[in-house]
């Protein structure tokens, strides 16, 4: 027995040592506005945890609070195992990357990016060498001489985003920094920031309310909703067990279905089988009829929109994911849905 | 033919004769007159003071003949000449030149944290009172302000007052070079403020907190961000001060007690006091070309401020 129990204690401590971010009990209220109510979380070091929630759900105060701006109305948060209430923000070796970017329009690409290693009092002869490694870094190599207003959006991010790891801080907080920037560049550049964080090994706070942007960046996601940390767990884990019915629907797309015995119970819109005839629903637990009331052609798949009558004319949503295999059905047309019992969620209200 | 009539309304042909009228009196090809026809007052009005210039310059080459009291018929530098090598004058020019550089200077100090705690603080109230106390001086005029100043500062004013309950005797605070400067501060501390605000309210706030979080305490932030960004707004207030302080009348002359005049009170005196109006155009020359050179100066050394909109974002 006391094997056991010291085993256990020496995991224990050996987890605490890994832990980066430890947020506990935090409240945050402004004036009326209870904008983060009794926060609690660790971060392991060198992961990447992406805040996801709705507009003002309270993602940026939870950062600004992690990155010094502001104070905790009460709790604490410990970075490295230190209390940090009482540090002010340039004590803090933290790196942010703020929506707006906040590059200093006045400077040079390089002059931004050697700022914080002037003010952290670099030795000045380093300091062009490093600055020029992290601009190569970024793939702006070459560009240092140029104006802020002389770069475009995505080479203004990688500025930023070189300024906030130049002098290689404790922890990245990035606030929504790609929601400016157009689809294709943003997807490419969510692909950099993964890249760049595996590279450095820094320990990352992201924040976002685009949820492909979570599922495919992230060591692990929270889910906020009226400043409440509603899930944390990996991606992976967010999207198929939901731990209620906010996350379900704030993430993916689902259909909710009648509540029994005063569980809601809800369905995937990929997890329900479409077809004409009911002989194609072999293996399925579950099978309604409905009628087609949309049918939108999206490339990769077909959305349909399906009136059941059994469900309380519920309009259940279904992706259909191979629609070339087959013609398309028509809006008006009688169909079948089937799911299998263990795609259904369940929670407990 | 009916319908056809009734789908165009009565209001859209009103509307055509309206536009085919106005297109009869005011021709599209017109059109690129309208440009001219907006500058044509400002034209009109740097025209006259061309003119009135010309005269000042013409006169400025007259001497007054003291007999007579008629300005000579032929063409003379001795104004110029008595300018430059009265004492008295080099005294009055350097006077208003060294003074209005300091208060220049003074002004901006004092102007800087209340134009940036003006934007800069969250609470509704505060920026409010700012706002009245900044603008409540501007009702009441310059010439009023100084009179107040005098009931203050006086021998029996109510500081010399309070001076006297403890005991200490009366000091001259009035009729010195300091109390002109003094009152010219306090003059000008809403012109710098009105023009540094917008100058601050144009710097993000994240910018400065992006500062923090690279490492820069406030101290640092102010110097390496906040005053930069703010320079336009600087160098806009700073020329304001400077011009409208270095030809200030009514402070030199109410709280200098005619013994700290400036140049444009030594203009006046010749204007109409001597009635020397030669002497007098060649100081009000001396004085427009020195506010010039400044203004100058001040460009080229810091660029040109808010007045340069484009540039000014570099
Ligand atoms: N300085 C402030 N003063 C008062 N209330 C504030 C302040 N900042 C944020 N709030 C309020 O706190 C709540 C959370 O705001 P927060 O900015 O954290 O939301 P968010 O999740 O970042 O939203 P978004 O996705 O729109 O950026 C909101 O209700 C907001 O109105
Ligand atoms: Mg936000």
């Amino acid at each position: 027995m006391p094997a056991v129990l010291n085993g256990s204690s020496i995991k224990a401590k050996s987890e605490e040592a890994g832990v980066a971010v430890s947020v506990k009990a935090v409240n945050m209220v402004y004036d009326g506005v209870h904008a983060v109510r009794s926060a609690s979380f660790d971060l392991e070091a060198g992961k990447f945890l992406t805040i996801l929630g709705p507009s003002g759900s309270g993602k940026t105060t939870l950062l600004r609070l992690i990155a010094g701006f502001q104070r905790p109305t009460s709790g604490e948060i410990f970075i490295n195992g230190a209390a940090v209430s009482a540090v002010p923000p340039h004590r803090r070796s933290i790196g942010m990357v703020f929506q707006k970017l906040a590059l200093f329009p006045h400077m040079t690409a390089a002059e931004n990016v050697a700022f914080p290693l002037k003010m952290r009092r670099n030795d000045a002869r380093d300091i062009p060498a490093r600055v020029e490694r992290y601009l190569d870094m970024v793939r702006l190599g070459g560009y240092g001489a140029r104006r802020v207003h002389e770069l475009s959006g995505g080479q203004q991010q990688r500025v930023a985003i070189a300024r906030a790891l130049v002098f290689e801080p404790d922890l990245l907080l990035l606030d929504e920094p790609l929601a400016a920037l157009d689809r294709k560049l943003r997807e490419e550049m969510q692909l950099e920031f993964r890249r760049i964080q595996r590279e450095l090994g820094v320990t990352t706070i992201n924040v976002t309310h685009d949820q492909r942007e979570a599922l495919v960046v992230s060591d692990e996601i929270i889910v906020m909703d009226g400043g409440e940390i509603q899930q944390k767990a990996r991606p992976a884990e967010t999207y198929r067990s939901p731990s209620n019915a906010f996350v379900a629907n704030f993430i993916g797309v689902t259909n909710f279905l009648d509540a029994q015995g005063g569980e809601r119970r809800a369905i995937r819109a990929e997890k329900i089988r479409i077809v004409a005839t009911r002989a194609g629903l072999a293996g399925t637990d579950t099978i309604v009829e409905g009628v087609v009331v949309d049918a939108i052609f999206e490339g990769e798949r077909v959305v349909y929109e399906v009136r059941v009558a059994s469900l309380g004319d519920a309009l259940l949503r279904v992706f259909d994911h191979d629609p070339s295999a087959h013609s398309q059905l028509e809006a008006g047309s009688a169909v079948y849905l089937g799911w299998a019992a263990s795609d259904v969620l369940e929670f407990k209200p | 033919m009916r319908a056809a009539k009734s789908a165009y309304p009565l209001t859209w042909r009103i509307m055509d004769a309206l536009e085919a009228f106005a297109a009869f009196v005011w021709p599209a090809r017109f059109g690129r007159a309208i440009p001219w026809l907006m500058l044509a007052p400002a034209l009109l009005l740097v025209g006259l003071l061309v003119l009135g210039l010309w005269q000042i310059g013409d006169a400025s080459l007259r001497t007054l003949d003291t007999s007579t009291f008629l300005m000579s018929e032929t063409y003379t530098l001795a104004n110029y000449r008595r300018a430059f090598t009265e004492s008295l004058f080099a005294v009055v020019a350097w006077r208003s030149l060294a003074g209005s550089l300091m208060v220049t200077a003074v002004t901006l100090i004092l102007a800087f944290p209340y134009a940036y705690v003006m934007v800069r603080t969250s609470s509704p109230v505060i920026r409010k009172l700012l706002l009245i106390a900044l603008f409540l001086p501007f009702f009441i005029g310059q010439v009023v302000r100084a009179y107040g100043w005098l009931i203050i500062l006086g021998n029996q004013g109510m500081v010399n007052e309070a001076l006297s309950l403890v005991g200490i005797a009366p000091i001259r605070l009035l009729y010195n070079y300091w109390a002109v400067l003094f009152g010219l501060v306090q003059y000008m501390l809403p012109f710098a403020v009105l023009m540094l605000a917008p100058a601050l309210t144009a710097i993000p706030e994240e910018l400065e907190a992006a500062a923090g979080s690279l490492g820069a305490d406030w101290v640092r932030t102010f110097r390496h961000v906040v005053l930069p960004l703010a320079r336009p707004g600087l160098v806009g207030a700073g020329l304001v001060v400077l011009t409208l302080s270095l030809t200030d009348f009514a402070m030199p002359a109410i709280l200098g007690g005619g013994s700290q005049d400036f140049i444009a009170n030594a203009i006046y005196d010749q204007f109409f006091r001597t009635s020397d109006q030669g002497l007098g155009s060649t100081l009000a020359l001396l004085l427009v070309a020195t506010g010039s050179l400044l203004v100058g100066l001040v460009f080229t050394l810091f660029g040109a401020g808010t007045l340069a909109m484009g540039r000014a974002r570099q």
